[in-house]
């Protein structure tokens, strides 16, 4: 089947296998694998993207629902002229970054909630957080790095 | 004496390899693509123990896109996997299978659906024999025996002084027996590798592992290829914590044996079912200890019994069990010790490395003893800690003395400080509260029990750029950048000029395993060698240019500068290019190795660690009467860490770690039916923590230095599970005002407990 779709502010028009995954439509298909599969289930958020500007698990997710659909992965995250999202520059600064294989899934949640509210509490951080796993932070750093990239973004406002 | 002021030491830096994370450009094993790639997948026992009567591949060989099918058999070398003595675990099971989950064969297919298909064509005649599943069982002599010498793993002792003497003198003695259960290390990417033979001859191995020379070893001897054929590239690793050893050995040798029988790029990439019930797990431990004390609360004696479940294979085992003998007189001063530790086989998953190493669960025990043993002498916990804490000078456990860095006190003191500082909370009919402490220590290095050489070098170009190479392994935890921040210290550039290797056996020297919370103090001195012989050579050029030779010379924010004038400085590249074409070496090459112990292994008597981290953890916690939900109020790690190099990545591990703790000491449950199967090898059903059952660790540091480590430091990655664990053991007990005497420590087992309590 065929399947139109904007991925990462790209075009994209392509035949697809009706059975084919999100996560290997993107991973295999476009070579964007900073999508990582952690559980393949839906269960660990390794794998999401924003779809339409809300999260997803892409590894529960067929390829054919991304057919007129606005897509985002790791790949398209970026800052005004090239530079890192202030996400990705408050993940790197306050540490919340370790062994990096939750941190593309953890980036775009935290984006979709920045996106909603630039400012938000605690519990809406770990509401918006609580289906990205991480083993190696403890999230402490996490939390505080989504607090510190909505602050960077109404700077830049 | 002020302390010495330093450029890149001691700061908050970034990780140096952050960036490619951010922006997930980083690529994992099984992120890599190669022409021509394959997929495997092993078939797996799904029965914990029988005799293999057959195994039919005819099916699975004509299944689409099967390329090959191979069982025990079909393996040249000795069908290994063994990292470690008593080398009893295969590849593939041959001629009977001893627990749920193990590999009976390998499919290889153009996709990983096309491979799970061929797999699911394989029919396995396994007869199913009794299986050994209890530590009960195990110790049963009529029992089965999983291995040819019966079921015991590995046992040994530790004697000090005479233990019954001992309990004769104590005024007070306190009993009790212990349970911690399996917990799974849940790194978020399942074990990868990829394997692409050459057309020399050689294959390399793309891997997500935590030791590539291990992985190189035992690959290259399932081939029955010499060591130096093989090729161990480590890839980025979405952590570790211990899982990914023996497993990374399993699936590296079936991809290599594949590879070099196709010619084609073949690649494995776990499920996060066979993540849970096909590598290993930390060990299920019941312990039985017994303390003496005099009525002042002086430790006279302590008498221990270590039961651990070690699964269907050794693994790392031996070393599991000694560690906890080592530790499970915990960091105090007793002139009389008994310890017996010992490993036992079941027919499940097996249990090895896992961040913490058998000190996680003796800490829960030990400590649980001392809380019991403050309230039965009327003592306050934390002044009962205080008056046995090791000192420098102080004979510990296995007879060693420390003339340094030895901080238990020093955090006692803290904890006590801040404890005064606890607001203060009434239980009522809806809330119960508790406060609970714990002191801990944790052997660093290998130390005397195995090989301790690390091979590092240091390397500057012309241009003042430094290349740093380890054998070493980034895991997550941040060892490249404290590796990176030490040569810049030592060879005055800013850290952005400072590169380390990725560790491909190429082009990295062996440094063992990245275990023991080596990296920093192991590894890290012998990177500080290196760095410091690079040093010498640009000092002495430098001494040259200024017409001074000989004169003391600073080399610092990319210069070198004359102490005796510093306006006189020239550029560091300008002295490195003097350097190369004077002939002064730019490189240097150096191994390291821990200092010769002097160690009794029948009594575990003498000098085993270069250092031990030292720690005591306060926990203060609410309990829901009606849920039973704890919340967690206050957390607080204190760590003598020696010296912290960058204190970022430092609180970094000790949050991580003491989540892990957490998820040990109350949520973390692996489920086995009653026939022996793994139930829950999902994330749905195994709860690791998430964000929201965060706990609020406040990190403090001691620096109490040692010489056997870079600038003082002391490694700190195990240390925080065993501290946490235990304060929140500790702080359910006072809470629920009953002795918590097995872990995990759930929200049902509280609401339990206190159905328990009210019945009374």
């Amino acid at each position: 089947m065929r399947i139109r779709f904007l991925c990462n502010n790209e075009q994209r028009d392509l035949e697809i296998d009706p059975s084919l995954r999100a996560i290997d439509l993107l991973r295999d298909t476009l070579g964007l694998t900073g999508t990582k599969e952690g559980c393949g289930k839906g269960e660990c958020g390794a794998c999401t993207i924003l779809v339409n500007g809300k999260p997803v698990s892409s590894c529960i997710m067929l390829a054919a629902k991304l057919d007129g659909t606005r897509v985002e992965t790791i790949e398209g995250v970026k800052g005004k002229d090239e530079e890192l999202h202030p996400l990705q520059q408050a993940f790197l600064e306050e540490g919340a970054v370790q062994c990096g294989f939750c941190t593309p899934g953890m980036i775009l949640s935290s984006k979709a909630l920045l996106e909603e509210k630039s400012k938000p509490t605690e519990e809406e951080i770990q509401e918006a957080l609580s289906g990205n796993f991480c083993r190696c932070t403890g999230y402490g750093k996490i939390l505080k790095a989504v607090k510190k990239a909505g602050q960077l973004l109404e700077e830049k406002r | 004496m002020k302390e010495k002021e330093y450029s890149v030491i001691g700061k908050r830096v970034n990780k140096v390899d952050g960036l490619e994370l951010v922006t997930g450009k980083a690529k994992f094993a099984g992120d890599l693509r190669f022409p021509g790639m394959l997929h495997g997948y092993a078939k797996r026992s799904e029965i914990p123990t029988g005799i293999i009567k057959s195994i039919d591949i005819s099916k699975a060989l004509e299944a689409p896109g099967v390329h090959l099918v191979f069982t025990g058999e079909n393996i040249p070398g000795p069908n290994l996997i063994g990292i470690l003595p008593p080398f009893d675990q295969t590849l593939l099971a041959k001629d009977r299978v001893r627990y749920a989950g193990e590999s009976v064969a390998f499919v290889v297919a153009e996709t990983k659906n096309q491979a799970k298909n061929g797999a699911s064509q394989i029919t396995l005649e396994i007869e199913p024999t009794k299986p050994v599943l209890s530590l009960d069982e195990a110790l049963d002599p009529a029992s089965p025996k999983i291995h040819p010498d019966g079921n015991v793993t590995f046992s040994r002792n530790l004697i000090k002084g005479d233990v019954d003497l001992g309990f004769a003198e104590a005024d007070v003695i306190v009993e009790g027996v212990y349970e911690t259960s399996y917990q799974e290390h849940a790194y978020i990417e399942p074990e990868a590798v990829c394997v692409v033979p050459g057309g020399d001859g050689r294959i390399t191995i793309y891997a997500s592992c935590q030791s590539p020379f291990h992985l190189r070893g035992h690959i290259a001897a399932n081939l029955g290829q010499p060591a130096s054929k093989v090729r161990v590239v480590q890839t980025y690793t979405g952590g570790s914590f211990g899982g990914k050893d023996d497993v990374a050995v399993e699936i590296g040798a079936l991809a290599a044996l594949a590879a070099v029988k196709l010619g084609r790029p073949v690649m494995v990439n776990h499920d996060r079912e066979e993540s849970i019930i096909g590598s290993n797990l930390r060990h299920p431990s019941r312990i039985k200890y017994k303390t003496g004390a005099k009525k002042d609360g002086t430790l006279v004696a302590k008498q221990v019994e270590i039961l651990l479940d070690g699964g269907a294979y050794a693994s790392e085992s031996p070393f599991v069990t000694m560690k906890a003998l080592i530790h499970a007189a915990g960091p105090y001063r007793i002139p009389n010790v008994h310890i017996k530790s010992t490993a036992l086989y079941t027919n499940k998953t097996y249990s090895g490395a896992f961040r913490g190493f058998g000190v996680p669960q003796v800490t829960f025990a030990s400590e649980s003893q001392m809380d019991e043993l403050a309230a039965k002498l009327g003592m306050d916990p934390v002044e009962l800690r205080k008056k046995n804490a090791l000192l420098p000078g102080d004979s510990n456990a296995t007879g060693q003395v420390f003339k340094e860095s030895v901080g238990i006190l020093d955090t006692l003191q803290v904890i006590e400080r801040e404890r005064e500082k606890l607001k203060e909370f009434k239980g009522d009919d809806h809330y119960l509260y508790g406060t609970g402490i714990s002191s801990m220590l944790q052997g660093i290095s290998n130390g005397a029990e195995g090989i301790d050489v690390v091979g590092a070098s240091v390397q500057m170009s012309q241009d003042g750029s430094v290349l740093v190479g380890i054998g070493l392994t980034e895991l997550g935890q941040g060892s490249r950048t404290v590796f990176a921040q030490i040569t810049a210290e030592v060879l005055g550039v800013p850290l952005e000029k400072v590169t380390v290797k990725t560790v491909d056996t190429d082009s990295v020297h062996d440094s063992g395993p990245t275990v023991a919370s080596r990296s920093t103090t192991v590894g890290g001195k012998a990177v500080l060698t290196a760095a410091e012989a690079v040093k010498e050579s640009l000092v002495t050029m430098a001494g040259l240019m200024f017409n001074s030779p000989g004169a003391p010379i600073v080399l610092k924010d990319n210069f070198a500068i004359l102490e005796a004038s510093p306006e006189a400085r020239i550029p560091l590249d300008q002295v490195a290019t003097a350097a190369y074409w004077t002939g002064f070496p730019l490189m240097n090459l150096t191994f390291s190795k821990a200092p010769p112990s002097n160690y009794d292994h029948d009594t575990h008597q003498g000098d085993i660690y270069v250092a031990y981290n030292y720690g005591t953890h306060l926990m203060q916690i609410r309990i829901d009467r009606i849920t039973g939900e704890v919340t967690v109020l206050r957390h607080l790690a204190c760590h003598d860490v020696g010296k912290v190099i960058n204190p970022k990545g430092l609180e970094g591990q000790v949050e991580g770690g003491s989540l892990i703790g957490f998820g040990l000491a109350h949520m973390e449950k692996i489920v086995h039916s009653p026939e022996g199967r793994i139930i829950n090898s999902n994330f749905a059903d195994y709860a690791v923590p998430t964000i929201k059952d965060r706990i609020p660790t406040e990190v403090v540091s001691i620096e109490k230095p040692t010489s056997n480590g870079p600038f003082g430091a002391k490694g700190v990655g195990e240390p925080p599970v065993a501290g946490t664990a235990s304060a929140f053991a500790n702080a359910v007990s006072a809470a629920l005002g009953k002795r918590v005497k097995k872990l995990p420590v759930t929200k049902e087992d509280i609401l339990i407990l206190l159905s328990e309590r009210e019945k009374k």
